[in-house]
């Protein structure tokens, strides 16, 4: 990797060396100052969850503790918790594999034929993602409860699709763009036909890109708290809207909150960390592809 | 999609030339699912909400939903004070988010690229990047714990190891608070980008500023920064958009108060919408925030966008 910034000022050989040194130790130590910023809430919610109610919440905090999974069997027990978070990952999983199903095929004409007015069309789709999703609810609110679609899965899948289209559409049409012609103009030459040759030789080649625009609309998908909190009421609430009426109504189990919220946190935290190789393509629509 | 597979290998005619159809007209197949929600999706809240904004839709009021109501939901958003005051807090807050934002991130993914071991480049970005993971209701939720006055750890530390007074977070500073909140959660995604612009910036156009003497803050204005042009906008635009969107970390955080102190546009619409059930209301304060908006998003698309980034 490149080392940006060491600034080498004419100087001598030992004092050049000592301030190469004292560069690294300043870097590391503001990078460690972050990380600490980062990681904190994290320990504090899970240690939080960890501890008996009685000492949750005391100060100066017990930094050693006998930790207990008291708090865990408590929101095991709370089925509608446990029936939002199931229905989450299978909402959010529908509509990521929908919303490739129809994003993929369509960046890919995008990227191959020339279309009229290309670029406004690729504006167009680029603006379903400047409309503010609480502008979009209130149409989709009544139209809804006119189609029977108010507080089911189906409705809220759909509203999914429309988070993620024009993120899916962006991002494969760069990827599209990086799988050079040669590649399908062979398999053509073959005898493929022009389906054949898109799945065969160019959804391979794109797998990368299909991958990460997956993790990150599974991860906007997932979320969302606006959504169900308009269109869903009991079938369809998802695990957002869960951790948001502990917040609200009931009255504060401080370390079952916590424990909800680990809950709800932990499984997409381990994902992204397993996956952040992946995440600079997506997240940048494509314009930064390649390391 | 209802368009025929091409499984069959012994094809009855019929079925030979729905095969035909389907692969003479790919484009048209492949543009049409998506255009048809694209259509959905776009045009139809657009219309719809006009509709709405032009007519009453009060539903504590059933016998006078759907009557035309002129402009008179667009006057109430001007004259009110309300909207406008949402307008003013949505412009400090993606103000103060997106400089925060960019300019932690831009530091970090240089400290980290300068880092000489790969391995613990990985280390950091991987932890840097850990709290976009986070879904703003349980963000809300722990900083409502660790914020929290009386059982909060952050003003029990502020007090214990510095001279300062903690402020009430929540209630003394609440748009600053919400402000260094979404930080947290979105600095990761400026970061990543600029970091990944950054590792890509040629070793060769380095080695020839490092060798000409340019003293470290030349070589950021001059060769680094210019390189990484087209990241620096996209990664600034999305963001821009995104925190436009804002809804969920503040309400959950705040619910737009104390008062109306973080009461953000998308806020005020979910409220005016659903908590005094008035559509036809809500339906103009969204109008005049989507105009706004694309306005916005088509000056820097087209006039910046494409002669810099795209073509």
């Amino acid at each position: 990797m490149a080392t940006v910034d060491d600034p080498r000022q004419p100087d001598s050989r030992l004092s050049k060396t000592n301030r190469e040194r004292l560069v690294a130790v300043g870097r590391h130590a503001a990078l460690l100052v972050w990380s600490f910023v980062v990681l904190f809430p994290f320990y504090w919610i899970v240690s939080m969850s960890l501890k008996p109610p009685r000492d949750a919440i005391s100060l100066p905090p017990d930094w050693i503790f006998l930790p207990t999974v008291y708090n865990y069997i408590q929101l095991l027990q709370q089925s509608s918790f446990v029936n939002a978070f199931f229905n989450s990952v299978f909402m959010v999983s529908a509509s990521v594999i929908l919303v490739l199903l129809i994003g993929v095929p369509a960046a890919y004409v995008l990227s191959r034929y020339d279309i009229p007015k290309q670029r406004d069309v690729l504006v167009w789709i680029l603006s379903s993602r400047m409309l503010p999703p609480v502008a979009v609810i209130i149409p989709f609110f009544v139209i809804f409860r006119a189609l029977n679609l108010y507080d089911t899965r189906i409705g809220m899948i759909f509203m999914y699709i429309t988070i993620n289209i024009s993120l899916v559409v962006w991002v494969m049409k760069a990827f599209f763009d990086g799988i050079p012609e040669t590649l399908e103009e062979a398999a053509r030459v073959d005898g493929a036909t022009q389906f054949q040759a898109f799945r065969k030789v160019i959804l391979p080649a794109a797998k990368p890109g299909i991958f990460s625009v997956a993790i990150i609309s599974f991860i906007f998908a997932w979320i969302e708290l606006l959504f169900s909190l308009v269109l869903t009421n009991n079938n369809a609430v998802t695990v957002t809207m869960q951790v948001y009426q502990f917040i609200g109504v009931r009255q504060i189990e401080w370390g079952m909150l916590a424990a909800a919220t680990t809950a709800t946190i932990i499984p997409v935290v381990l994902f992204v960390i397993a996956v952040n190789r992946y995440l600079a393509a997506g997240l940048s629509f494509g314009v930064v592809i390649k390391e | 999609m209802s368009t025929p597979t091409q499984t069959a290998s012994q094809a009855p005619s019929g079925l030979a030339r729905l095969r035909e159809l389907w692969n003479d007209y790919l484009p048209y197949w492949f543009m049409t699912p998506m255009v048809l929600v694209m259509l959905l999706i776009t045009i139809f809240p657009g219309a719809y909400d006009l509709y709405l904004s032009l007519v009453k839709y009060q539903l504590t009021d059933p016998n006078t939903v759907g009557q035309f109501n002129g402009l008179a939901n667009y006057e109430r958003v001007f004259t009110s004070g309300g909207a406008i005051n949402s307008f003013v807090i949505t412009i400090t807050f993606v103000a103060g988010a997106l400089a925060l934002e960019t300019g932690i991130g831009f530091v970090l993914a240089a400290l980290v690229t300068g880092v000489k071991s790969d391995r613990m480049q990985t280390f950091y970005r991987i932890i840097f990047i850990i709290p976009m993971a986070v879904a703003p209701v349980s963000l809300a939720t722990i900083g409502r714990i660790m914020l929290n006055t009386e059982i909060g750890i952050i003003p029990y530390m502020i007090q214990q190891f510095t001279p300062f007074v903690a402020p009430n977070f929540l209630s003394d500073v609440p748009l600053l608070t919400v402000i260094l909140v979404d930080t947290w959660n979105w600095t990761p995604f400026m970061f990543i980008i600029f970091y990944a612009g950054m590792s890509s910036v040629p070793k060769t156009l380095l080695e020839a500023s490092r060798v000409d003497g340019a003293p470290l803050w030349r070589r950021y204005v001059h060769v680094i920064i210019p390189y990484m042009k087209p990241v620096l906008f996209v990664a600034i635009l999305i963001r821009l958009i995104d925190l436009f969107r804002t809804f969920g970390l503040v309400f959950s955080l705040t619910s737009g108060g104390p008062g109306t102190a973080t009461e953000l546009v998308s806020i005020n619409i979910f409220q005016t919408g659903f908590t005094f059930v008035d559509l036809g209301g809500a339906a103009a304060i969204a109008i005049v925030y989507l105009v706004g908006i694309i306005a916005l998003c088509n000056i820097l698309i087209i006039k910046v966008g494409f002669e810099g980034v795209w073509d």
